[in-house]
């Protein structure tokens, strides 16, 4: 299976690691990506100033994939409910699609409709499956407490996301329990991580950010696992900028799902670029590797092969 | 002659002068103001420094990997990079052997004469070469040039003036071989033959076999007396001259130019075509500077620069970041390979402002540096291109000249933010990644203050209402506020709510609030509110109502509304 990558303008140059690590995933999953050079950002952040600018770079972007016979696979939330809500305007809204196709028409392009969009979750979830998941792995954690956060644009508005339910999503738990960890319950497990307020309102930006690190920490939390960039960075840059005026305060590092599966998967822990996140200290892995050990259910533990091609 | 060369001479290096004095001491809207003494310590400091430690290798593999086979050009198009390298290596070559006159040449060849092979050949290849680098390069910015990215009068300049000096120097060739009088000069000062008997012959032979246009014989030629000439060619000539077809452009040239120079007199014409060459090669010359050409100049060095300091940090010395910035702006070609990769590509398809596009805010911003005047307008609009940015940073990935088009962008952002009318796409998740590098916060927030003060005094606020009217409904892309019944379940569910004390002092007004005022109406309180700027676009109101009231993508159109009257109100 092959999916055209859809990587968005945060991740390549601020969370490449992301990037790196889920393509190494995947790969050892069968799945291989195609990086498209001709995509354009999702539209996402000029959502406020004019809904139609946010709508077109997403059409273009899936006019692309369709004429390469690709569907799109994203991990930033945004970009996913930014190329979805396209999606769904170009289906209800033949005046605009017209208006749209018109636009592309410049380029060589035009939107059918053809491709379809899917997070990095459900193509772990649904196209390869828990169980062959499980087949490959060669170690499981144990006793991890992971807060996952799993964003908002991933799951609302449902209607148009399309993404798991949107009152008790299941698809990231589950992908996290067959490594062994412990998704927790906790208040900010569906809540705003700030980020869309950041640089517009920053102040509340980070009551919200704030809320969610010392919700999670109180919950026992050990690493925080955000699905979207922006959780990301506001987990992985911003929690630490609020740090520096809060020297005392702990700070709560970043574990990314495809950095944990990538562990258990036996992929070193170099690709996964776990030390690249901001907030993990080499204690930290440290910590994380002395809690891998063999598949419970699972045969021996089988020698770690080197893989550096995995990267 | 002498002069002309002399004067463009000249013009070229007060020129050059000029624009190195500039890297040094202009500057192209920055908050930064270092005093320019200090830069050329600060350039000689860093070039020391870096001369001088273990970067000298850096530097030397920059200069062959990006200076001279132009790598970043190739990974980028190899149609490109072809255009270019057949240009560049076919001008120098012509330059070093045939522009820079014999001395150069004879350095390197001893025995080298321009009259004979392979210098005769190589000439004609070298000419190719280049002609065939400026098809493509017109061709692409016919054809294939980057979507949206315009070309100027001095793009074209610069391909016309370079091609001018190869076609002119190919014309005057083949006029030379077709030449009466300069076969008559060179038999005599070259080859000592002044005697009819054996001018004649060997006039014969040079018309039937190296296309002289002769006054004196015509076809069919008499084959004896070719062959007699030939003979006395061989002893008289062919020592210093190689055939004439071995300049093979100019020989088939000579075909078509040779009737039309001997139609109009050839001494004149090959001494018009002889001058018109030159006028083309010093024009460059003193032309270069001024234009765009200076990047023969500006790019490797910026190429240069950027193989040692990369773009993700800016120079540690504050007065070699501003020495860079304007090293930055004249390596810029206008090759439009930034925008061609831009992020916000298709936001100019929505905001129609050129300076959306990496390639475009250079062009202008080159104009700023240079002190030419610029309309205000201009400058908001370059403001606003400014900052319909994702920072991806991909233009400065790209840049086959190297530039550091990152630090450029941000610090006129905020020069311009600072001094310019408020920047409503400051209220975009543009903002979002600026506020994580945490540089400029101030700037940041007085930019911001600004803007919110003209939200305070372009809406009525519900606080300034003293009565309620019911009006018409409102137009805000959903009908869906109609079914709501005040259950005020989104206010509940709402997380920036809860987290006031007074949320209805802090918010102005609340989630439900503002569906209400929609349901009677009033949209203008609605676009006033500070609520939905504080919205954090979670969704979990809209997905929480019973009623399917779409809250959250309503707030996204008052807020487009509210941006929208703002920026009416301008125009």
């Amino acid at each position: 299976m092959k999916l055209a990558f859809f990587q968005g303008c945060n991740i390549p140059i601020r969370i490449e690691q992301y990037a790196v690590s889920a393509e190494a995933v995947l790969k050892k999953l069968g799945i291989e990506l195609e990086i498209i050079e001709e995509f354009t950002c999702c539209g996402y952040p000029v959502r406020n100033v004019d809904e139609k600018a946010y709508i077109i770079p997403s059409v273009r972007n899936m006019a692309i994939a369709e004429k390469k016979g690709l569907d799109i696979m994203v991990i930033c939330n945004c970009c996913f409910a930014s190329l979805q809500k396209a999606k769904n305007v170009m289906a209800n809204n033949p005046e605009l699609a017209a208006e749209i196709n018109e636009i592309l028409a410049k380029d060589g392009l035009k939107f059918e409709g053809t491709t379809a969009i899917k997070h990095f979750l459900s193509v772990l979830h649904e196209d390869v499956g828990l169980e062959s998941i499980k087949k490959q792995l060669v170690n499981m954690v144990s006793d991890l407490n992971l807060s996952v956060i799993h964003g908002c644009h991933i799951l609302r508005p449902r209607e148009v996301t399309l993404f798991d339910d949107s009152f008790v999503p299941k698809i990231t738990d589950e992908l996290l329990a067959i490594t062994g960890a412990v998704s927790l319950d906790w208040r900010g497990k569906l809540e705003c991580c700030g980020a869309a307020l950041g640089g517009l309102n920053s102040e509340l930006s980070e009551i919200l950010l704030k809320e969610k690190v010392d919700g999670a920490l109180a919950a026992g939390a050990q690493f925080i696992t955000p699905v979207c960039s922006y959780c990301h960075l506001q987990f992985d840059t911003t929690q630490l900028n609020i740090r520096e005026q809060q020297q005392n305060q702990k700070v709560l590092p970043v574990l990314l799902l495809p950095q944990l599966l990538g562990l258990c998967l036996g992929i070193d822990e170099k690709v996964l670029g776990l030390e690249q996140n901001n907030t993990i200290e080499p204690a930290h892995v440290e910590n994380l590797k002395s809690m891998l050990g063999p598949p419970v259910e699972k045969k021996k533990k089988r020698k770690k092969r080197p893989q550096k091609a995995a990267a | 002659m002498k002069v002309l060369v002399g004067l463009s001479l000249l013009v070229f290096l007060v020129g050059i002068s000029y624009r190195l004095y500039g890297w040094l001491t202009q500057t192209v809207l920055t908050t930064d103001r270092t005093a320019s003494p200090g830069r050329l310590p600060s350039a000689l400091k860093g070039l020391m420094g870096t001369v001088f430690s273990g970067e000298l290798l850096t530097l030397v593999k920059t200069f062959f990997t990006d200076v001279l086979l132009q790598k970043r050009l190739l990974s980028k198009s190899a149609l490109r990079w072809a255009a270019h390298s057949l240009i560049f290596f076919g001008f120098i070559a012509l330059l070093l052997m045939h522009g820079l006159g014999t001395g150069v040449s004879e350095f390197f060849f001893s025995d080298y004469l321009s009259t004979i092979q392979p210098y005769l050949s190589l000439r004609n290849l070298f000419g190719l070469m280049v002609l065939v680098g400026l098809g493509i390069a017109i061709y692409r910015r016919l054809t294939d040039k980057p979507q949206r990215v315009k070309s100027y009068a001095s793009d074209w300049l610069a391909i016309a003036i370079v091609g001018a000096i190869i076609l002119s120097g190919m014309v005057l060739e083949s006029s030379k071989i077709s030449s009466y009088s300069a076969f008559t000069t060179m038999a005599e000062d070259y080859g000592d033959i002044t005697e009819p008997d054996e001018l004649m012959p060997l006039e014969t032979y040079w018309a039937a076999e190296h296309g002289l246009i002769s006054p004196n014989i015509a076809k069919p030629y008499d084959p004896a007396l070719i062959e007699e000439g030939r003979e006395i060619a061989g002893d008289a000539c062919m020592e210093c001259h190689a055939p004439a077809q071995s300049a093979f452009i100019s020989y088939s040239l000579a075909k078509v130019v040779g009737p039309i120079v001997s139609g109009l007199g050839d001494e004149g014409m090959v001494n018009f075509l002889f001058y018109l060459h030159i006028i083309f090669c010093v024009g460059l010359l003193a032309w270069l500077p001024f234009s765009k050409m200076f990047h023969v100049i500006a790019t490797p060095t910026s190429l240069l620069i950027n193989g040692v300091m990369g773009f993700k940090e800016p120079a540690k010395d504050p007065a070699n970041e501003l020495n860079r910035r304007m090293i930055g702006l004249s390596a810029c070609t206008h090759c439009g390979s930034c925008s061609e990769l831009c992020s916000s590509l298709m936001f100019y398809e929505s905001f129609q402002n050129d300076f959306i596009l990496p390639s475009e805010k250079v062009q202008i911003l080159k104009k700023v540096a240079a002190g030419q005047n610029v309309e205000d307008q201009t400058l908001a609009n370059l403001q606003k291109g400014l900052y319909i940015c994702t920072s991806c940073d991909r233009c400065s990935e790209v840049c086959p000249s190297g530039i550091n088009l990152r630090e450029l962008f941000i610090s006129s952002r905020y020069q311009l933010l600072s001094q310019g009318i408020p920047e409503t796409s400051m209220l975009s998740h543009f903002s979002f990644p600026l506020s994580l590098t945490r540089n400029f916060i101030d700037d940041h927030k007085n930019a911001l203050k600004k803007l919110e003060k003209i939200f305070k005094d372009s809406f009525t606020r519900l606080k300034d209402l003293t009565s309620i009217t019911v009006s018409d409904p409102v137009q805000v892309g959903t009908t869906s506020y109609q079914s709501c019944y005040s259950c005020q379940r989104c206010t509940n569910i709402c997380p920036v709510v809860r987290l006031y004390d007074d949320p209805e002092v802090e918010l102005d007004m609340l989630p439900h609030q503002i569906i209400f005022s929609l349901g009677i109406g009033n949209k203008e309180i609605a676009m006033g509110s500070q609520m939905i700027w504080s919205c954090s676009t979670c969704y979990l109101c809209q997905e929480h109502c019973p009623n399917k009231v779409e809250l959250t993508d309503i707030f996204y159109n008052l807020k487009n509304a509210a941006i929208k009257q703002i920026e009416g109100g301008r125009a």
